[in-house]
């Protein structure tokens, strides 16, 4: 009874004219940053930061959590239409989402993102509203040990990610580990690969790789093969997910969702490895795996309803230790903080109605989302008949400065640029970025976390199989790599399957 | 024709006289660009733009601020250094790893020579934390424990090399004790590192405060010169014997050759800004409290604490290889 109380409390609060005007601002101009390549929610939100002074807190922070949420909304847009992800959470929806959008099916696949993104958004807020306060012991019961495993796990999946060779794939991961090592080493402070330059200290930013590799690469690429064009014009028909599209999707969203939500609530990328292990996850359960990488909808509605699961997820470290689990929470954390409140556990009951305000405004946030979003699908379709000596500047364009946004660093630019062109050579050889994306996030916390561990256990390697959440999530990762390794067990099975159906 | 291209440059050169004797007597003539070193959002970020407002009313131009992140703090004021000319329009926030990095890694600036500094402003309050489940009531029963267990005391960190872990190891080898540290990403890392009784302790700055408020950590000491008013029970440093100060103070200087007329304005202005009562109170949500230093004992301060840095990071093995 009291959670309906306080849910009654905090419509009270959301619903004031004021924050609902904040919370339609937040969530619109979290949807253009999404769409917009390169200018994520953490600049926008960055530099909208002091505007918030001026309101009351609830009014602020409901704006800033709406650019966060809206932005997870958007972000698979640009992924879908021109193979450009929005932001780092997107990158996996393009490998399906585009080859959507190629067939002709850019509605379908732009509808079921935002479907799946609200019912995993409810999802999360209905988790948020009641579990919150227990799940927050399961953030702080990850240590590095822990997260060793969870990496070593989400490495794993790369071997899913993959259309073509294995071993293409494993060489981009292993080009993206090394990548991830340039910068000062977390460890003992030193400088690795760095070849004297101040700039590379901090290591290389992940907006400006995944720009280059997709967005840059994918204009490069596309200048070769204008005349494709055309077959994406004529077959635009339908725009919202049909029933079998809803079938297909059904199982995939409601799996996303869970998924997305428990790692959301890890520190530390929770919304970008949901949404990669979400697709691997995908293409091990389904019948026909094959499909995968042409185009298949499940690719996108699982990791779209994982990295909004996620998003919701990100709140209960917040909100209920002060515990930022990633950087865009951080700076959550500090609109906290320039209102005068102190998120932790004291937040909850010394101040419910900005708690439950918060909670009720992402809920309707959600509902605000999907109606500015559906109509804005026929929008975004007619967006690619722009003719592409217009849509092509304009794409490098939106790059460019999301990237210079991002940091207020030329720098990153170049590096942007090196990855474009190296992106477009990956693509005319047969390699996939997406492999090398995910090492590249993955690795230095892998090394970070084993490192770390390594000192808690004073070398002892044995912490690993000792400490049950790691032993459980190493066991797993052996289940997942041996599992293809016995073919012949599993087309035994798949005929048996075969068999009782008929 | 002639004499009016005479007259012209008759007029141009009054022109540049005036404008010239304008730039001494009146500077600032135009906005001056902050670099502040830190994203945008942040602490420190925050905090430099309550100071740069109010100092703006002093200067009658506005100070605006240019957040340029990377290099723990130093590629903002390594680029002044480089680039920005002395005239007093562009000036940087100095966070203390402009000093500590040259003495760890080869860099592309020297803090004796390429700054001129204007004015120490603020730092930030550190503290020593441990689980509210944790054996350790006191800072003695960590020596304790630490000395019968050499090397068994673990510490989060917000990373190697920061003022906690230059501290924590300073007051180890004056306590002739062995404790291991275990570097974090900043603190959110921490808090859940030491909530979740992964190590024993956490250093860090007071990111730490809901969390001791709730009960839920308990706060050992802090490492202010004074006690901090939000925790009066709380010791000292030099309370508990050990004679520093470690708040990683921080203040705002120009490229190298800068009109010392110019540095005195500057200087005058931030002044007043740290005492004005709205600044304050900004600063004090973060726990900093203004500590101001005079441009001259600035100097000094940057001299001694580059002495200190120095030996610290010698024995804990992180100096720069010198050939």
């Amino acid at each position: 009874m009291d959670v309906l109380l306080n849910v009654a409390q905090g419509f009270g609060v959301a619903l004031q004219p004021i924050n609902l005007l904040y919370c339609f601002l937040g969530v619109f101009i979290g949807t253009l940053v999404g769409v917009l390549p390169g200018i994520g929610p953490i600049s926008a939100m960055s530099l909208l930061l002091p505007v918030t002074l001026s309101g009351t807190p609830e009014s602020g922070i409901i704006m800033m959590a709406g650019i966060y949420y809206g932005s997870m909304y958007g972000g698979s847009t640009t992924s879908i239409l021109v193979n450009i992800p929005g932001e780092a959470a997107s990158v996996v929806t393009c490998i399906d989402g585009h080859q959507m959008a190629k067939q002709g099916r850019a509605g379908p696949a732009l509808g079921i993102s935002a479907l799946g993104s609200f019912i995993a958004g409810t999802f999360s807020l209905l988790a948020l509203m009641l579990i919150a306060p227990s799940l927050a012991s399961v953030a702080i019961a990850f240590g590095p040990a822990e997260y060793f495993s969870l990496m070593v796990l989400g490495l794993v999946v790369l071997t899913f990610l993959t259309q073509g060779s294995m071993a293409k794939a494993l060489l981009m991961a292993c080009i993206g580990i090394v990548l991830g090592l340039v910068g000062l080493d977390s460890i003992t402070a030193m400088p690795r690969l760095t070849f004297g330059r101040l700039e590379l200290i901090d290591g290389i930013g992940l907006v400006p790789v995944v720009m280059g590799l997709f967005g840059v690469a994918e204009v490069l690429i596309n200048t070769e093969q204008v005349i494709k064009r055309d077959i994406i014009n004529t077959k635009i028909t339908q725009l919202l997910p049909n029933r079998a599209d809803w079938k297909a999707s059904a199982g995939p969203v409601g799996r996303g969702t869970l998924l997305g939500f428990f790692l959301g609530i890890l520190p530390g990328g929770g919304a970008v490895v949901s949404s990669f292990a979400s697709y691997a996850l995908e293409k091990r359960l389904s019948k026909t795996p094959e499909r995968f990488g042409k185009g298949a909808i499940e690719g996108v509605a699982g990791p779209e309803a994982a990295n909004n699961a996620a998003a919701g997820g990100a709140f209960i470290p917040l909100m209920t230790l002060g515990i930022p689990p990633n950087v865009v929470m951080a700076l959550l954390l500090g609109a906290f903080v320039i209102h005068g409140l102190q998120p932790g556990p004291l937040l909850i009951t010394q101040n419910p109605g900005l708690f439950w305000g918060i909670v009720a405004s992402m809920y309707i946030g959600n509902v605000m989302l999907l109606v500015l979003n559906l109509p804005l699908i026929g929008m975004w379709v007619q967006l690619l008949k722009l003719p592409y000596n217009i849509l092509f500047p304009l794409i490098i364009l939106f790059t460019i400065t999301g990237v210079y946004c991002s940091s207020n660093n030329v720098f990153d630019v170049y590096v942007m640029i090196a990855f474009g062109v190296i992106g477009y050579f990956m693509r005319k050889l047969g390699y996939e970025p997406a492999p090398l994306v995910l090492a590249f996030v993955l690795g230095p916390l892998l090394e970070n976390n084993l490192r770390k561990s390594l000192i808690l256990s004073q070398g002892d390697l044995l912490t690993f199989v000792q400490r049950p959440i790691s032993a459980a999530c190493l066991a797993l990762a052996v289940v997942l790599l041996v599992g293809p390794l016995l073919p012949s067990l599993r087309k035994k099975r798949e005929l048996v399957a075969l068999d009782e159906g008929a | 024709m002639f004499l009016g291209s005479r007259l012209m440059i008759a007029v141009a050169a009054i022109g540049a006289l005036v404008s010239a004797g304008a730039g001494a007597q009146e500077y600032p003539t135009k906005p001056i660009t902050l670099i502040v070193p830190w994203p945008a959002g942040g602490s420190t970020d925050i905090a430099m733009r309550a100071i740069a407002d109010s100092a703006s009313k002093h200067l009658g131009q506005p100070v605006t601020i240019d957040n340029k992140a990377g290099g723990g703090g130093t590629v903002g004021p390594a680029t002044m250094a480089a680039a920005a000319k002395p005239d007093g329009y562009t000036i940087a926030q100095l966070p203390i790893t402009v000093f500590r990095l040259p003495l760890m890694q080869e860099v592309s600036w020297d803090p004796a020579k390429d700054f001129s500094y204007i004015v120490h402003l603020t730092g930030y309050t550190f503290g020593v934390t441990t689980s509210a489940e944790s054996p350790f009531k006191s800072w003695k029963d960590v020596v304790d424990y630490a000395k019968q267990n050499p090397g068994k005391v673990t510490y989060a960190t917000p990373g190697a090399g920061t003022s906690l872990h230059i501290g924590m190891e300073q007051m180890a080898s004056m306590a002739g004790i062995k404790l291991t540290q275990v570097p974090f990403k900043g603190g959110a890392e921490t808090n859940a590192a030491v909530l979740g009784q992964h190590t024993m302790l956490q250093a860090d700055s007071t990111g730490w405060r809901p969390l001791v408020d709730a009960g839920k950590l308990r706060l050992l000491m802090v490492w202010t010169s004074a006690r901090s008013p939000n925790f009066p029970d709380v010791p000292t440093l030099k309370e508990l014997g050990y004679p520093m100060v470690y708040d990683s103070p921080f203040g705002i200087g120009g490229p190298k050759g800068m009109d010392p007329k110019i540095v005195a304005k500057l200087h005058d202005a931030f002044k007043k800004a740290i005492e004005d009562p709205a600044v304050i109170a900004t600063l004090a949500k973060y726990d900093m409290v203004p500590n101001y230093k005079s441009t001259e004992d600035y100097k000094k301060f940057v001299a001694e604490v580059t002495e200190s840095e120095r030996k610290v990071i010698d024995t804990l093995g992180l100096a720069k290889k010198t050939n």
